[in-house]
């Protein structure tokens, strides 16, 4: 169950990738999620795509790992591609089936929005893959302290994500050992009709709510027994601290946004 | 059931960064109504093993034959549930995976998903309470009002009342005190005795495996690096230190009576009450001397 479980699962390296600032890498996300939704022709869509490679190549991980670990995403972006194919009705029509007609607008308006989807969930999961969770929380905690003068939150809403992500293996490890063990007593997730796996369920996500509850109330007790009390006067062992390579790393990568507007 | 390990490999996350190799090349053979101990340090891929003997995992090379069952890559499709129904595993800490409204719901989770008949799953209940020392008040209460000790029991009589041939025992008293410890590992051995179980005690306390096994398989970074009998493991006490294994407390305690009084004292699987009468004996003797 683990092996296509990546999405989001940090591999440790020490390629450029790794080495920026998460700040840095947290910002061209953001800013890349936005831009990919201004391509509108495929000299631009192809800028975007060689950026991508790029990326891939200079975190050395393996592309093959990569695609397969986006696995569950596949279905979406299949989906995504079907629906445009069948809803949108313009230009010519190419083959029609009884009265179920494909038209020429169709096939490219669900390959963009497909590929624009291939590309977003490929760079935000390049994100995940080498940034640790615990440099992601740090990095939105900072980029969002402004906010703190409006009385967001933020310190709070960094807490609870790095707490989240790091329960996300153990739960997983969790659930694969309760389901070891019902399997042993002759639940079967993988066949029978649905009716009787959705009852298969049952026995794995009471243990697992369980022991969830119970890890959150010792996690909670030993925060306090080591004095905890929110964000006031809390120091950090590692500050973040934009370096060289981060510098280089914006300009190069304002230089592509400007290159890719003018390819539009 | 025999169980025979061919050239046993198992790697984890094949194909991937994270991938790890908890199995090497494991050749091991398991008779029918053996007391076996799989012992070996945190990591020497005792877990792992133990979850190829009812198909949970299937080896990645080789193969693993149970009973009339083969295990193997190649040969994916089969009824793993029976298999299952005669191979009950006890994994570590099991009372994690109850989760019934009712103790006796819970022991009879396993009999309805093995299909046994429902006139038969009431007397199979009170069989598997009787195995554990349960008394029928138990049966209405929610498992999780119960003792910590008390819900493993509930989890091993769920386990038993299956009436597994083999039954695989993953450190079964983890995280219970001495005497609750002492409790559930005489029941084990006490069920293998009358019933001839097959019984395969996964463990990292040597005490135990000394106590109770008629057969001692010693992991060590996914190999098995020695067997033999409990005589034979314990008598290579350098060997074991290899593996990263201590030697059982009654055994250093006689090695080092003996080596201070020059006796000649063997444990013999005594009680330690015998063992203290021997003692007091030969050292009286030596003192005469």
């Amino acid at each position: 169950m683990k092996s296509f479980m990546i999405i989001g699962q940090f591999v440790p390296g020490n390629s450029m990738v790794h080495r920026l600032d998460p700040r840095s890498k947290l910002m061209v996300i953001f800013t890349f999620v936005i831009i990919v939704f201004f391509a509108n022709n495929s000299v631009s869509y192809g800028w975007l795509t060689l950026f991508a490679l790029i990326l891939i190549l200079l975190t050395k991980l393996h592309i093959g790992y990569i695609l397969k670990g986006i696995t569950p995403v596949w279905f979406l972006i299949i989906f995504t591609f079907i629906l445009h194919l069948i809803i949108t009705k313009e230009g010519p029509v190419l083959i029609d089936i009884g009265g179920f007609a494909i038209h020429k607008g169709g096939v490219l308006q669900g390959l963009t929005i497909s590929w624009r989807f291939f590309l977003l969930v490929l760079v935000t999961s390049l994100l995940t893959l080498t940034t640790s969770p615990m440099e992601i929380t740090d990095a939105i905690e900072e980029l969002l302290a402004p906010f703190k003068k409006i009385k967001v939150p933020v310190h709070e809403l960094a807490l609870m994500m790095s707490i989240s992500l790091r329960f996300i293996p153990t739960l997983l490890d969790e659930t694969e050992k309760i389901s070891k063990a019902q399997a042993s007593r002759g639940v079967d997730l993988r066949t029978g009709s649905i009716k009787d796996r959705v009852y298969a369920i049952v026995p794995l996500l009471v243990p697992l709510f369980i022991s969830a509850f119970k890890r959150a109330e010792d996690l909670a007790m030993a925060m306090e027994a080591r004095g905890y009390r929110g964000s006031e006067g809390r120091t950090k062992l590692r500050q973040l601290q934009f370096k060289k390579l981060d510098y280089m790393a914006m300009i190069i990568y304002l230089l592509i946004i400007l290159i890719f507007f003018s390819l539009r | 059931m025999d169980i025979q390990f061919e050239k046993v490999s198992y790697t984890y996350q094949v194909n991937t960064p994270f991938s790890y190799q908890a199995l090497k090349d494991i050749n091991l053979e398991i008779k029918t109504g053996e007391f076996v101990a799989i012992v070996g340090h945190t990591g020497s891929g005792k877990s792992t093993l133990l979850q190829h003997i009812n198909g949970l995992l299937l080896p990645t090379e080789g193969r693993v034959q149970v009973g009339d069952f083969l295990l193997s890559r190649k040969n994916k499709r089969q009824d793993l549930k029976k298999l299952r129904e005669k191979a009950g595993v006890v994994f570590q800490y099991p009372e994690h995976q109850l989760f019934e409204e009712t103790v006796e719901r819970d022991i009879s989770f396993g009999l309805k998903n093995f299909q046994v008949p429902a006139d038969e799953i009431q007397t199979r209940i009170m069989d598997a309470l009787e195995k554990v020392h349960l008394s029928e008040d138990v049966l209405a209460k929610s498992p999780f009002e119960l003792s910590g000790g008390q819900m493993r029991r509930v989890a091993i009589a769920g386990v038993l009342a299956m009436n597994p041939e083999v039954l695989i025992l993953d450190e079964p008293t983890a995280g219970l005190d001495p005497k609750g410890q002492q409790d559930i590992m005489n029941m084990f051995n006490h069920l293998h005795k009358t019933k001839n179980m097959t019984t395969i005690l996964v463990t990292h306390q040597m005490n135990h495996a000394l106590a109770y096994a008629d057969h001692i398989f010693v992991l060590a970074d996914g190999s098995v690096q020695m067997e033999g009998t409990p005589k034979q493991i314990f008598s290579q006490a350098d060997e074991l230190k290899k593996a990263n294994l201590d030697m059982p407390d009654v055994l250093s305690l006689i090695k080092r009576i003996n080596q201070m009084f020059g006796t000649d004292i063997a444990y013999e699987r005594r009680q330690p009450a015998a063992l203290a009468k021997e003692i007091a004996e030969r050292l009286r003797e030596n003192k005469r001397l």
